[in-house]
């Protein structure tokens, strides 16, 4: 019997299950997700799965190796806001941060209209009332002394309190005391012997990280979505259990690898996101495979567009990220979004009279015009299926039958009132989308110090490969990549399935330049044995437990900082020396040349250790390339389409993408079309299929 | 004293006078402006192009944080980057500090009529700038501006302007509150060129850093400048590769257009009128305990919007701003009120908008007084006036009027200028930047937002007490949001709050005060609603804070502590602050909008529930009744508010006029006609309040009180200043409903703060 690599991965509509046998065989499945108990969604996909191959789901599960799994039960959570009421206790007199966020208006990720137009923004309804918040009397400064001891009393009653205001959750974050622990870890033992019920949380064991405001935010947004996450979890892997899986099981999180059960129950807030974050793995792995080390990961789907970035292998990460207009530390793989999708509205600023794309969306329901669920106000899918680039009677695998008629009327109306045909309109949409799109890929490359025009872009999503070809022109990119066909379409599961477990350790200390080696040097040290300690509870062999390590830097004084990959956990005085050097170099690559000042004194602001294990990865079959001519079976049949390039509709020729074998091409203008896709080739754009059978487009030929 | 538009025989240069453009520019013919451009610009390409400028600007902003990283850049935001056409008129700007808009054009307008001959403006040139009678809002504010060649024709300007931690001066940080003219203040450059044909000019360059005390971090900044402005003129650049630079110049143009369409489109929904406010500074030096009188007025006559300052106090001590920087006060309430639809894309408006000042005022003030501490004084107290006028002029308009803001927190700044030996063994000096916390004013129809920042910068965000005290020897108490500190209304102005310190491991801190608004409270609410509380500063000599810290029992407040309090005076100069020593500073809330009696008693509740306010203000305020449960009890306190309303009516008079309403005024006052003419009525009643040509306040029941009434974070004024101080609240003869607030000292008259023309 086979034996099996299995990932999870738990959507909006539909639960995921992708498996691969050892020899790189894949077998997908999905079944609607539950969110009443997700765990049914579940249990039906790996059933379904099963079926497939022909196994009893015990049998299968039985031949599983690894059992990765995405849960989205935190960012649900969030969302509908339904987690546990939460109760905090921090450093006397700081009572606020929570509600002060930094005096700001809580704008990160918001649109730019929310920040001109004050009185349309407002502050997020608070995580926790004021009145849920106790502060305590004790200080650390910052060099980590304790200036002020814990009043335990204060403590007690603080719990006590809490717990008879009905928390269920109780969040601690101390100032200062990622440089010691000592207080919160008291108050975390004080309140589980008065309250053994409650979920408790402190901030130096998930964020040990400088700033009091993102760190309590961390903390208070684990202690929110705990108790449920935790339950969600812990039902999940019993279950398994029962059923004949005996591996532990993974869960993915948004650092880009897997952790095992005990550490997601400890910090169920490393799942928030998880989802995407899995596409960008998923994409880590196939890039690998393929030879492209720089990759613009998109996924542009019904409201959304997320762009991640893999730059020389690595996913580029972020160590702060945004909720609910909260700000908060994590290491996380960098996935950025833009309210533009297939449900963007078309509308027409009135009193400049000129044409607007998004970022409002008409979402799943009603949608758009053409799923005719009662949308008025056309979007960009409607332009699409004007345009031809959708056959009406084959989207989304089928299921929705799209109403042209419906969606011509709806836009000629917009092209009447700003005297343009109805063509010109629905390509004008389909433009400003794109350069919407490539912009924020500028955004997320450039502004990084990356330059677009030297990664491939990897297009997922319904209406990825509709809108790509032209973002990438305009970036200058020269491949688009549509992964495998069918498994594009479960990419964040085959992600799930292709990541390790990794677990990032970080340390927040500053030190000054010159530096104390040895100071440098037992924090490292401290990571690592932090993660030797934990890969070897989730049963890893010390012979494989590898570690990465870096330090964040900056300009003393200055704010932005930069992350230093070093090649050891001991530093000597070499490599000490080679430091400054490595900075600079690092800082001018993002930040501009010229930027770094070379006689500056440096400063070093956290210590991180990437502990990891690789896991077992699937792999991928690759065919040769033929030599025939793509098949003339392959063409369905034409459509007429109109083409911005030549200003007119063409009878256009549409191909089916199933009968591609790798090596076959096509020019454009042409459309390929598989159960979840259509992809869209401009004139002067060729399409070809590689040894992977991915779908390659050459965006400027 | 004359207004600007009367001092016909003076030449406003910028040199001895504030430089004042002309309609028509003098530019030398030899610098040829690119001025073709396409009319007609489909509306793809257009929606194309304009996403692309803005994304420019946006990318020349992020450009400059990322590359100078100072705490002014990335927290304050103190910065902002725009885009102008070839005669420098607005396309985009930013949306940073808004305070920037007023002083950017009038660079690049005096660049263009005093260099264009000598040295000559060309491709490849920058020129810096901060000169605030040439248009800088004060010395700190450098700012670097680049012409934007095609083809040998000026096409465009890219400009953007940063504040810098020090250019020089007698005060580390370069805002000096004990100056008495700008010769003891920071370095001054009207535009000169520092980079020629592509290269920096590394004399001029010496000279621009050569006051500072910070020579590294101004290179530094100066480096992100230079970037920003390159990043931009280079993408510039490529769209007119592409686009044509006909149909790139069309589509700036139309930006305007439109702008300027969106602006009438506004005027034309608005009746004609004049509307003013009056506010005051408090202390233009140290030992100064008078106050000095700042006025605002805004006429509209059709299109067109006039706004002066007749009756502002005259220039003295360091209180001062200049012209343009009291033209970008006014504009940063244009900026959000008329123009954010058009994402602060005010060319158009400005081709309507006139500023008339006079000069020799504390707003407007002649060369050489001082002017360093502008932006946190002259300018900050001549803003929320321009709030205040420009919301009761659109108030009629029931759309606009969800635009309106009330006056926010800071309004202000009660600056702590520190320094001393820090906990590296290291001179520090530094400008405490907690009070960008500030506070947003009450809304027309929600509340205000708590510590929801500074207004006049739509993006600031504070240090983390944590980092603050990395890098500077100090420990905080406490950092809170302050019960009852948003002015009270129907709807509440946001909270402020109050940051509290003492010294640590430092022998002693050195400290220096700025403020003003400590006595009279400066977000004084509108149409009814009350005012935040006043800045305030705490200081306890010889506390019991070390007992305290070694018993474990640490204080939520000043008050828990011993010791003895001292009154700090707004300009105090060099005191010491010793570690037992406790420093508070709190800064003022955000105003309340219409009367606190019209408060729905759930959102009172909520206010209790969440300590937005007290149970006394509840009852004092709000005119609420609690119950035992602590609960509002509705119908106990709908009688206990209408008879308090009841008994302000001294004599019952019938309404004798029953015209038709024509306009509404304000929240609570409407204008009639019927056909003896037209008059004031209140909104809730409709009994007549005088004809259309009066003051209505003269025929309300006005209520004097102590100004201490109005919010029970405000103390005695008498601590700080001279005069009296009066909050005068003018009732309904009929219905007994509060109308109106105004805070004025008591020798001022009643305030005429609309007046109409209405057909």
């Amino acid at each position: 019997m086979s034996s099996y690599i299995c990932g999870l991965d738990i959507g909006g509509t539909f639960t995921d299950c992708v498996l691969i046998n050892e020899h790189g065989d894949l077998t997908i499945a999905k079944s609607p997700s539950t969110p009443s108990d997700f765990a049914v969604g579940v249990l039906n996909a790996i059933e379904r799965a099963a079926v497939k191959i022909g196994l009893s789901t015990a049998d299968l599960l039985d031949s599983i190796n690894v059992l990765a799994h995405g849960t989205t039960v935190g960012t649900n959570t969030i969302i509908q806001r339904r987690g546990a009421k939460v109760g905090l206790i921090t450093t006397k007199g700081h009572n606020d941060v929570i509600h002060i966020m930094r005096g700001s208006r809580g704008l990160a990720g918001q649109d730019i209209k929310l920040i001109v137009h004050i009185p349309e923004s407002s502050k997020p309804k608070p995580l926790i009332p004021k009145r849920l918040i106790r502060g305590v009397s004790e200080r650390v400064d910052c060099f980590g002394k304790i200036v002020v001891e814990l009043n335990e009393l204060e403590v007690e009653t603080a719990i006590r309190e809490l717990q008879d205001a009905g928390c269920e959750a109780l969040a601690v974050c101390c100032l200062w005391s990622f440089l010691e622990p000592k207080h919160e870890q008291r108050i975390k033992a004080i309140a589980h012997e008065i309250a053994p019920e409650m979920y408790v949380t402190c901030s130096t064991d998930l964020a040990p990280k400088w700033g009091e405001y993102e760190r309590t935010t961390a903390v208070a947004l684990n202690a929110y979505i705990g108790p449920i996450t935790v339950g969600y979890i812990t039902r999940l892997d019993k279950q398994l259990k029962q059923m004949g899986y005996k591996p532990p099981l993974q869960i993915t999180h948004c650092a880009g690898g897997t952790i095992t059960v005990p550490k997601a129950q400890e910090a169920p807030l490393l799942t928030l996101d998880s989802g995407p974050v899995s596409g960008v793995t998923g994409s880590v792995f196939l890039g690998g495979l393929m030879g492209y080390p720089n990759v613009i990961t998109t996924d542009l789907g019904g409201t959304s567009f997320d762009v991640g970035v893999i730059h020389n292998g690595s996913p580029v990460v972020s160590y702060k990220s945004t909720v609910n207009q909260y700000e908060y530390f994590l290491p996380k793989v960098d996935v950025q979004t833009l309210g533009t999708g297939g449900g963007s509205k078309v509308w027409i600023d009135q009193t400049t009279n000129s044409l607007r794309v998004g970022p409002n969306s008409a979402g799943a329901d009603p949608g758009p015009v053409c799923y005719g669920k009662g949308g008025t106000t056309p979007t960009t899918t409607d332009a699409d299926l004007v345009l031809g680039y959708l056959d009406p009677n084959n989207f989304a695998a089928g299921t929705i039958k799209l109403d042209h008629q419906a969606a011509t009327k709806a836009l000629q109306k917009i092209a009447d009132e700003l005297e343009m045909t109805l063509f010109e309109l629905a390509s004008g949409v389909a433009t400003i989308a794109e350069f919407q799109m490539a912009d924020l890929i500028r955004k997320v490359t450039v502004q990084k110090g990356l330059d677009p025009r030297e990664f491939v872009v990897f297009a997922f999503g319904g209406a990825g490969p509709v809108h790509m070809g032209v973002a990438a022109r305009e970036l200058g990119v020269d491949k688009v990549i549509v992964p495998q066909g069918d498994t594009a379409a479960v990419w964040c599961a085959f992600g799930a399935a292709s990541a390790d477990i990794l677990h990032v350790g970080e340390q927040a200390k500053i030190i000054a330049s010159p530096f104390d080696l040895t100071e440098i040097n037992k924090i490292l040290n401290g990571l690592s044995l932090k993660g030797s300690q934990q890969l070897q509870s989730d049963g890893i062999e010390q012979a494989k437990h590898q570690f990465q390590y870096s330090l964040d830097m900056r300009h003393r004084g200055q704010i932005n900082e930069v992350e230093v990959f070093i090649d050891s956990g001991i530093l000597d005085e070499e490599v000490l020396g080679a430091l400054r050097e490595k900075f600079v170099a690092r800082y001018e690559q993002l930040y501009g040349r010229g930027s770094a000042m070379h006689d500056a004194r440096l400063e070093i602001v956290t210590a991180r250790c990437r502990s990891s294990a690789l896991s077992l990865k699937p792999k991928l079959k690759e065919f040769s390339l033929t030599l025939e001519p793509l098949s003339a079976d392959a063409k369905t049949g034409t459509r007429e389409i109109y083409w911005a390039e030549k200003k007119s509709v063409e009878t256009t020729p549409i191909f089916n993408g199933y009968l591609f074998k790798p090596g076959n091409s096509a020019e454009g203008p042409c459309v390929v079309e598989t159960e979840t896709t259509s992809i869209v080739v401009h004139p002067r754009q060729e399409i070809s299929m590689d040894t992977f059978r991915n779908f390659v487009i050459n965006p400027n030929t | 004293m004359p207004r600007i538009s009367e001092m016909t025989d003076v030449d406003f240069n910028g040199i001895e006078n504030p430089y004042v453009p002309p309609k028509i520019l003098k530019i030398a013919s030899k610098l040829k402006l690119h001025q073709t451009w396409d009319k007609e610009v489909d509306p793809v390409t257009y929606e194309v192009i304009r996403h692309n400028l803005w994304q420019i600007n946006e990318e020349h902003g992020a450009t400059i944080q990322r590359l100078s990283g100072s705490p002014v850049a990335m927290y304050a935001l103190d910065l902002n980057p725009s885009i102008l056409t070839e005669d420098a008129e607005f396309v985009y700007f930013g949306p940073y500090m808004q305070y920037m808009s007023g002083v950017t054009d009038t660079q690049v307008k005096w660049t263009l009529e005093y260099r264009s001959e000598n040295p000559g403006i060309n491709e490849g040139d920058m020129f810096i700038a901060n000169d605030p009678w040439v248009g800088a809002a004060h010395q700190q504010d450098v700012m670097l501006l680049c012409p934007v060649f095609w083809e040998g024709e000026l096409f465009c300007w890219i400009t953007n302007c940063l504040h810098q931690y020090d250019i020089g001066g007698i005060t580390p940080g370069s805002f000096c509150p004990s100056a008495e003219s700008v010769y003891e203040e920071g370095l001054m450059l009207p535009p000169l060129k520092i980079i020629e044909n592509y290269e920096v000019r590394k004399d001029i360059e010496a000279v621009y850093l050569r006051s500072s005390r910070k020579p590294d971090l101004v290179a530094l900044d100066f480096r992100a400048q230079i970037a920003g402005n390159t990043t931009a003129r280079d993408r510039i650049l490529e769209l007119i590769k592409r686009y044509g630079a006909a149909t790139l110049k069309g589509v700036m143009k139309r930006i305007i257009d439109n702008s300027e369409k969106s602006y009438l489109d506004k005027m034309s929904r608005l009746p004609d009128g004049e509307w003013s406010d009056r506010t005051y500074i408090e202390a233009c030096r140290p030992g100064d305990r008078r106050t000095h009188r700042v006025m605002l007025g805004l006429r509209k006559e059709g299109n067109k919007l006039i706004f002066n300052n007749d009756g502002s106090a005259p220039q003295e001590g360091a209180m001062n701003a200049t012209y343009s920087g009291w033209r970008g006060s006014v504009m940063v309430a244009v900026n959000e009120l008329l123009c954010w639809d058009q994402y602060f894309a005010c060319g158009g408006a400005l081709r309507h908008i006139e500023f008339d000042p006079t000069p020799g005022t504390l707003n407007c003030a002649d060369f050489p007084s001082s002017v360093s501490t502008a932006p946190i004084q002259a300018m900050e107290i001549s803003l929320y006036p321009a709030y205040n006028v420009i919301s009761k002029m659109i108030y009629p308009d029931p759309i606009m009027r969800k635009d309106i803001m009330c006056i926010g927190g800071t309004s202000q700044w009660p600056a702590t200028l520190f320094r001393g030996i820090d906990q590296w063994g290291e001179k520090y000096g530094y400008l405490l930047i907690d009070p960008i916390g500030g506070a947003i004013g009450a809304f027309t129809m929600a509340d205000g937002i708590n510590t929801g920042g500074q207004a006049r910068t739509p993006i600031c965000q504070l240090p983390n007490v944590e980092h603050t005290e990395q890098n500077f020897p100090i420990l905080f108490l406490y950092r809170k949001e302050l019960s009852d500190s948003g002015g009270a209304g129907k709807y509440r102005g946001g909270l402020s709050a109050e940051s509290c310190f003492i010294p640590h491991n430092t022998e002693f801190v050195t400290q220096d005060t700025l403020s003003s608004g400590n006595a009279i409270p400066t977000s004084p609410g509108l149409m009814g609603g009350y005012p935040s509380t006043t800045n305030a500063y705490t200081f306890v000599k010889d506390s019991n804070i070390f007992d305290c810290m070694a018993l474990s029992q640490m204080p939520n407040d000043t008050d828990e502590l011993l010791g003895n309090s001292v009154t700090l005076q707004l300009r105090e100069q060099n005191f010491t602050q010793d570690p037992k020593d406790v420093y508070a500073v709190r800064w003022s809330g955000g105003g309340g909008f219409g009367d606190p009696f019209d408060r729905a008693p759930e959102d009172i509740e909520d206010d209790l529930e969440s300590l937005a306010i007290t149970e006394k203000s509840a009852e004092t305020l709000y005119g609420a009744i609690l119950g035992k449960d602590g609960h509002v009890d509705i119908e106990r306190t709908r009688e206990h508010r209408a008879k308090i309303r009841k008994s302000r009516v001294t004599e019952i008079k019938k309404s004798s006029r029953t015209g038709q309403l024509l306009s509404e005024n304000s929240h609570s006052i409407n204008i009639m006609r019927d056909d003896a003419g037209t008059y004031w009525a209140c909104a809730k009643c409709d009994f007549e309040l005088g004809d259309i040509s009066e003051n209505y306040k003269e025929h309300c029941v006005t209520e004097n009180q102590s100004i201490a009434v109005s919010n029970p974070l405000i103390g005695d004024e008498a601590r700080f200043i001279d005069n009296a101080v009066e909050f005068r609240q003018f009732y309904c003869c009929q219905c007994g409903c509060l109308l109106d607030n105004e805070i004025a000292i008591a020798e001022d008259p009643l305030l005429h703060d609309s007046r109409h023309q209405l057909s």
